[in-house]
């Protein structure tokens, strides 16, 4: 091995150790009993291992309630935002209208405005439709939220996508809902996925919006369960907070696990080639 | 053709859809104008409680209430300090807000002053009201309106290590007060190679000087609402300068500390590397908790420059002005507030219950140990603060006096630069 390989792993290893350690940090955590996170001095490994982080989690704070409450709201508003997003993406990128760069433009400034400004107005007209402190309130607001991100990335993809492939549909006799579905929606499967990806994450996280929207423990999502850890004064719970965040990072490890192959697969099976 | 119709067709369906989803939804506008209940009634109560105890004694409290008032239900929530103020903004402008809003004094003046909080007063008992100290209930009267009912009350305290202090032949005071010139007497004796005397988490540390500002009379400010000015002068800095002395002059505060949060620097008192530390009363509940096997300690008496007292800013039950049941809810605060629940909560989270027979109950159940009873001896000590009645206080605190502090204690400013960034600070801040 020379030394410049020797190098490039030892730099791979302490990248590795920089990203690992906040995980390794709060696995000790979760292990770790209220009292010895207390004391100074503990190590980042827990003196007498304990699972009562996790007992208190799961059978005194409704982990579990919360947790289904947040892959409702997230699986929702994924799907919204992809039934949405894919076709109003194909119209914006594939077909060339005035319409295209008003919608472009107002896409982008809709992203300008601080979640802040429009939380109060938001909150107003849910109201007035009796969605606040509802799941389904919560579930459109994060589809409408992360629509225009989605937009974005999937014109991107689509852009990406030869237009002898579609011409070639039309050739054969298929209309514009045919080439879209049968056509470019498989072809656009990488795209897909990431865009759902991301909107199912921004959902799973999402604070701010639950936190005005929701009102009754029973539908609260898991970051607003996380956040009761946090008292006055920087008290914090952290045993009890590093068992909750740890489960609820499961879900999305398992997501990304499941999706990887299909997401790194689609980008390598050209239309074109050959 | 054909492809320009159907590009504003697709283009055309998130709105669409987005709107055909609020418009399913949607069912009859709802009734803004609702007169009082008649017949039973269920309120939401929004606790804030953290410690699990308390958390559990709340339960206790509304489960009992429920019990004893079929006609009355009241259905609690958990919320959390750290958002409450955000949700209660968005609550109040959409007439949402819980029946019953657990918050604190410094918070819900603002509300208040915009007339969003019912005035209590016609509806709490002559026997609650006489249980709290008028001082007290000065801190939640807002325009000449009780706009809550006080509950628990925080003082800042010095834990000792009783140990490390008597290495260092330092005498545990005795008396009712401890001096400032004791206190950095003490800090300087028990500070050695391996230990600095005094350890103070100042991460935010306005709230810390203005609650400790009475001990010099600092008022911080005249006036009140939108008409009040600030007043920085020598009473008013008195508490920084001399923590700054501690740590800069005398060497016997930890400079670290002053940048960490009074959690953080248990660890370090608990580890041996502080004689004494300074923070909430409710930092007690940690020490006890974490202690190790041996480890003594003890509340020291409050803190008293020319005086001993400290600014009182009681965590509060509330009731918006817009709910139709004002009364009820009245009366569910006022079962709250019986010396039982009250000591009970203030148990759990290791405050100061707002009323005396509350306070004795806490006595009585935990025998002054733990420090319990000096930090209930605080309870004698507290006072209005002006900043309370200030509107744009808050705003003043986030955007000038935190970070202001923060690099005065940080050593970057000295002191008269730090009073003429509080002063004109002010200034940019109230207009």
């Amino acid at each position: 091995m020379t030394a410049r390989r020797a190098g490039q792993y030892v730099a791979l290893l302490a990248y590795l150790v920089f990203l690992a350690f906040p995980l390794l940090w709060l696995l000790s955590t979760a292990f770790t009993t209220p009292a010895e996170l207390a004391r100074a001095g503990s190590g980042l490994l827990p003196g007498a291992p304990t699972l009562d982080n996790f007992v208190d989690v799961l059978q005194r704070r409704n982990l579990a309630g919360a947790a289904w409450n947040s892959a409702r709201v997230a699986l929702g508003a994924t799907v919204l935002v992809l039934v949405m997003a894919l076709p109003a993406a194909y119209g914006l990128a594939c077909f060339r209208t005035r319409l295209k760069v008003v919608a472009n433009g107002w896409v982008l400034v809709s992203q300008v405005f601080p979640v802040i400004l429009v939380v109060i107005p938001l909150f107003l007209i849910l109201r007035q439709v009796r969605l606040n402190d509802s799941l389904v309130g919560l579930t459109v607001v994060h589809a409408v939220y992360a629509l225009p991100f989605a937009l974005w990335m999937l014109q991107g993809y689509i852009a990406a996508i030869p237009r002898d492939v579609e011409e070639a549909g039309v050739m054969d006799g298929a209309g514009r809902w045919r080439v879209l579905w049968s056509i470019m929606a498989p072809l656009l499967a990488p795209g897909l996925v990431a865009t759902a990806m991301f909107t199912l994450i921004s959902s799973w996280n999402e604070f701010f919006f639950a936190l005005v929207l929701i009102q009754s423990d029973t539908k609260e999502t898991l970051p607003l369960m996380l956040a009761r850890f946090v008292g006055a004064e920087g008290q914090v719970q952290l045993g009890a907070l590093a068992a909750g965040a740890l489960l609820a990072i499961v879900p999305s490890l398992l997501f990304f696990a499941a999706v990887q192959r299909r997401l790194t697969s689609g980008l390598l099976s050209g239309a074109v080639k050959g | 053709m054909q492809g320009r119709r159907l590009a504003v067709a697709m283009q055309g369906v998130a709105v669409l859809g987005a709107a055909a989803l609020l418009g399913a939804c949607a069912t009859t506008p709802i009734d803004d104008e609702q007169g009082p209940a008649t017949g039973p009634v269920t309120l939401t109560f929004q606790s804030l409680a953290f410690q699990e105890p308390s958390v559990a004694a709340t339960k206790k409290i509304v489960d009992d209430w429920n019990a004893a008032h079929p006609d009355i239900t009241v259905n609690l929530s958990q919320g959390s300090w750290d958002a409450v103020h955000d949700q209660l903004v968005t609550q109040f402008q959409g007439g949402t807000a819980p029946d019953v809003i657990h918050d604190e004094s410094a918070d819900i003046a603002g509300f208040a002053r915009q007339g969003y909080l019912a005035d209590l007063a016609p509806h709490i008992p002559a026997a609650t009201r006489a249980a709290v100290p008028q001082g007290v209930w000065d801190a939640v009267t807002v325009d000449g309106k009780t706009v809550a009912a006080p509950t628990l009350l925080q003082t800042y305290v010095v834990f000792a290590n009783t140990a490390l202090l008597q290495q260092a032949g330092v005498a545990l005071p005795t008396g009712p007060t401890l001096t400032w010139d004791a206190l950095a007497a003490a800090a300087k004796q028990a500070t050695t190679p391996s230990a600095k005397g005094l350890g103070w988490g100042l991460r935010q540390p306005t709230a810390t000087v203005v609650g400790l500002g009475p001990n010099f009379d600092a008022k911080f400010f005249t006036g009140s609402g939108d008409t009040a000015d600030v007043v920085i002068g020598d009473a008013e800095l008195e508490v920084p300068r001399r923590i700054h002395q501690m740590a800069f002059t005398d060497g016997s505060l930890d400079p670290t500390s002053l940048t960490q949060s009074g959690t953080d620097v248990v660890k370090a008192f608990l580890g041996g590397r502080y004689a004494m530390i300074v923070a909430g009363s409710f930092i007690a509940q940690q020490i006890k908790e974490g202690a190790p096997p041996g480890f003594s300690w003890t509340v020291l008496p409050p803190l008293a420059g020319t005086s001993a007292n400290q600014a009182a800013n009681p965590q509060t039950l509330s009731v918006p002005a817009d709910s139709p049941n004002v009364a009820q809810a009245a009366a569910f605060i006022d079962h709250y507030m019986q010396a039982q629940n009250l000591a009970a909560v203030a148990q759990g989270e290791w405050l100061i219950p707002t009323s005396a027979a509350a306070r004795d109950a806490v006595t009585t159940a935990t025998g002054g140990k733990d420090g319990w009873g000096a930090t209930l001896a605080g309870a004698d000590n507290l006072v209005t603060a002006p900043f309370q009645t200030v509107t744009k206080y808050p705003q003043w605190k986030d955007q000038i006096a935190t970070p202001a502090l923060q690099r005065y204690l940080a050593n970057q400013i000295d002191l008269p630069t730090l009073r003429t960034q509080l002063a004109d600070g002010w200034k940019q801040v109230a207009g």
